[in-house]
């Protein structure tokens, strides 16, 4: 129930944001992270941003999650840019 | 008829209405010398064995991407006669229609089986129309049957498999069932997902003439090695590997880094908590066959246009008999089991 | 290197510096699958127990609460929005899936959000949201209770059956039916309370706590720490998403909405001040309030033990009806049902020598 996933801000409109994982787009409500930006990693929780990422750690994350994602991806999967 | 024009119940009344519709539309798509005859029974002359199937297609939404009830209704047949390693032969569909549907979709979704059925070489030979109350059937329900004629002279199925077979899977899991969800709009969100929905039998045909060409073979036809095909749809790879285990008696063991998931899909997976393994595939194909020609099977499927992320996932094995054991990219393992739950209905 | 080979380091680590026969529990849905689905226990040194406590919101919930949620489904004027967790469910007599078999308009929901969204939609049905959560969600429903509230939907109204976890916790360590060496404090819930509010648990009890995420190298790295500490403390190990203060925002806005309240946890019983009901100005949106039901007495189904798994003392392998009268596919209890349940985890999940 507490699933929350890593996702990047790639626009903001009021209270509203998409945010973007690899291959996927949807909208969530920054009500709980007013302070989050265009660029901000936000963890992701039933439809709303509940935290916005620290970066350097968010990275260390993102690159092992990546690992497990570029098993799939090296052995040729449609990959999409992972980023 | 024009455009505009909906479906009547009068249309499913076997009169006039009804056989102008079925030329309009039905015979207009489907166009061969067989249909074109309008008997009641369609006649063929098929060759050796012949494998038998059919299924319903009841998928909600009609259309989504990557395909349509359509495209569906005919691949899912085509596919279900390719785990016979039977090359189809002819198709009938029957169609039950709520009035009110448009007939311009109708007409849409009977080209696009058309054309499926182009593709995969087989011609639609035969059919139904009923007509149903407003409401009812959801717009439109497609029943496919299929006769194919089996290229193979022994037996595929579970009770082939052996120790040390290896288990092949064809390309990424949970494409149709990821864009069904993105298209029914429950969750808003929009994925990089379309259905996979293909016919495969090229793939399997391709499959067959590997295992005989690496040669080897104790049966006459050299197709032995091939023992075991599989289509994942409702229940995914999941089930299929359960139930082989199940059936065959024998232990399977699978790498889940092998397993190819596209970045779009394990996101939603992510995201929704859904497990690709558990989720409906309309253009995979699992294979078993014996060691020695693995490496020239998944060779060969990667030539074809839907089996180009083809690869090994795991194999066959005498441990843990009737059980699957998925190996995590953590090296360690964990059982299997079936899906349990209708988590997405209406998916195909 | 790998992520596996970074697993496999912390896993030495772990072996050599921890003492033998440490007990440690998780209090998180979330930590119950990700351990059993990576198979982290076959990493864990021989005698260090990791077992599962309340942190499953379905499990927890009460059967009484599940009655009223089914009850209002059957209402001909409510649509009951739901997150899926809730559908299969086990209430006294029925779930709400069969519940919507035989008519209920019930529809699975995503985000709260998409609740009040349905509510805009179609403004002559009374949509009815079934909170619960624990205190990641409860501040999505506030907030969504708000947007409601904004837009004039007078025609949207929650049961609020959320609860906090801190109090669960302290009841736990009174009982004192396990002993407990240390916490694995849940990652999101900290997301939104920080870590002031556990502080108790290593000052009044000894115990100490470290907050986790949740993928395989988190958890390892969080049973480190707590190893390593030389008094309890309370720690974050997930210090990408979680800060001590918390999400101040997000407790506000909680506040807001939500007072303490008495809550009927499963396996533990009554405990005041743990669950959150709606304040009094915001009455007119409580479901409860605006549709009073009669309700037939609760039935627990007879031989279920998830209470005593729920607080960690029996392991679900040791229930009688696991695997075999209570599966994923036919539940008699909500720990085997929910997805997230010790119960479905351990089944699921079960390593391939199990």
């Amino acid at each position: 129930m507490c699933l929350a996933l890593p996702m990047r801000i790639t626009a903001v409109e009021g209270p509203l944001a998409t945010i973007a994982s690899p291959g996927l787009e949807q909208r969530a409500s920054l009500m709980l992270v007013p302070e989050a930006q265009v660029g901000d990693y936000v963890l992701v929780h039933a439809g709303f941003a509940i935290s916005v990422l620290d970066e350097a750690e968010a990275n260390e994350t993102l690159e092992l999650l990546r690992e497990i994602g570029a098993f799939a991806a090296d052995d040729g999967v449609e990959a999409d840019d992972a980023g | 008829m024009t455009e505009g024009e909906r479906i009547l119940l009068s249309h499913g009344s076997g009169g006039r209405l009804y056989r102008d519709l079925v030329k309009d539309v039905f015979v207009t798509a489907f166009a061969n010398p067989v249909l074109e005859r309008l008997d009641d029974a369609a006649a063929l002359t098929p060759q050796g064995r012949i494998a038998f199937t059919t299924d319903s297609h009841v998928v909600q939404p009609l259309t989504f991407p990557g395909g349509d009830i359509g495209r569906l209704s005919v691949a899912g047949t085509v596919n279900d006669l390719a785990t016979a390693a039977a090359r189809p032969l002819a198709l009938a569909a029957a169609f039950i229609i709520a009035e009110g549907f448009p007939l311009a979709d109708l007409r849409e979704l009977c080209a696009s089986a058309a054309a499926t059925a182009r593709e995969a070489g087989v011609p639609i030979v035969t059919g139904d129309t009923k007509v149903v109350e407003r409401g009812a059937a959801d717009g439109l329900f497609i029943t496919t049957t299929g006769v194919g004629e089996i290229v193979v002279a022994h037996e595929l199925g579970s009770a082939a498999v052996r120790d040390g077979d290896a288990v092949i899977l064809s390309g990424s899991i949970g494409d149709h069932a990821v864009a069904i969800v993105a298209a029914r709009g429950e969750f808003k969100f929009s994925a990089d997902v379309r259905s996979d929905c293909a016919p495969l039998w090229c793939l399997v045909e391709a499959a067959v003439d590997a295992v005989r060409a690496a040669g080897g073979s104790a049966s006459p036809d050299g197709a032995e090695a091939l023992r075991f095909l599989r289509d994942p749809t409702r229940g995914g790879l999941t089930t299929v590997l359960a139930e082989l285990a199940e059936e065959s008696g024998l232990g399977i063991e699978v790498e889940e880094e092998a397993i190819p998931v596209s970045p779009a899909v394990r996101s939603v997976c992510d995201l929704l908590g859904y497990d690709p393994l558990t989720l409906a595939n309309e253009g995979k194909m699992v294979l078993v066959v014996a060691p020695e020609a693995a490496d020239a099977v998944v060779a060969a499927i990667q030539k074809t246009q839907y089996g180009r992320e083809a690869r090994r996932i795991g194999f066959v094995t005498a441990a843990h008999p009737g059980r699957v054991a998925l190996r995590t990219p953590f090296g360690t393992r964990r059982v299997l089991d079936m899906p349990v739950g209708e988590l997405l209905p209406r998916i195909c | 290197m790998t992520q596996a080979d970074e697993l496999r380091r912390l896993a030495a680590d772990l072996r050599a510096e921890a003492r033998p026969d440490l007990t440690f529990m998780e209090v998180c849905g979330t930590h119950t699958m990700s351990i059993a689905r990576y198979g982290l226990r076959e990493l864990l040194p021989e005698g260090m127990r990791l077992v599962s406590g309340p942190g499953c919101p379905v499990c927890v919930t009460a059967m009484a609460d599940l009655d009223r949620v089914v009850a209002l489904a059957r209402l001909p004027e409510v649509t009951l929005a739901t997150f899926g967790d809730l559908i299969r469910v086990p209430a006294s007599r029925t779930t709400l899936a069969a519940a919507r078999a035989a008519g209920a308009d019930v529809r699975v929901v995503y985000s709260a959000r998409d609740a009040v969204q349905i509510a805009a939609d179609e403004p002559d049905r009374q949509v009815v949201f079934a909170g619960i959560g624990f205190e990641t969600t409860a501040p999505t429903i506030a907030a969504s209770l708000l947007e409601a509230r904004a837009r004039g939907l007078a025609n949207f109204s929650v049961l609020s059956m959320h609860k906090t976890m801190p109090l669960p916790l302290k009841a736990l360590l009174e009982l004192g039916e396990t002993p407990i060496s240390g916490f694995l404090l849940p990652g999101h819930v900290s997301v939104i309370t920080g870590t002031a509010c556990y502080e108790f648990l290593a000052r009044d009890y000894g115990v100490a706590g470290v907050v986790a995420g949740f993928e395989p190298h988190d958890v390892l790295r969080a049973l480190l720490r707590l190893v390593r500490q030389t008094r309890p403390a309370i720690e974050i190990e997930y210090g990408r998403a979680v800060r001590p203060e918390g999400n101040v925002v997000a407790q506000r806005l909680m506040e807001q909405v939500f007072a303490p309240g008495d809550a009927d946890w499963r396996g533990l019983g009554v405990i005041p001040g743990s669950g959150l009901a709606l304040r009094p100005e915001y009455a007119d949106a409580d479901a409860a309030e605006r549709f009073p039901v009669d309700l037939e007495p609760p039935l627990e189904p007879a031989g279920c033990r998830c209470g005593e798994v729920l607080r960690g003392v029996t392991d679900p392998a040791d229930c009688a009806l696991f695997g075999a009268r209570c599966t994923p596919e036919d539940p008699v209890g909500a720990c085997m049902v929910s997805s997230e349940g010790a119960c479905a985890a351990r089944y699921r999940y079960r390593g391939i020598d199990d």
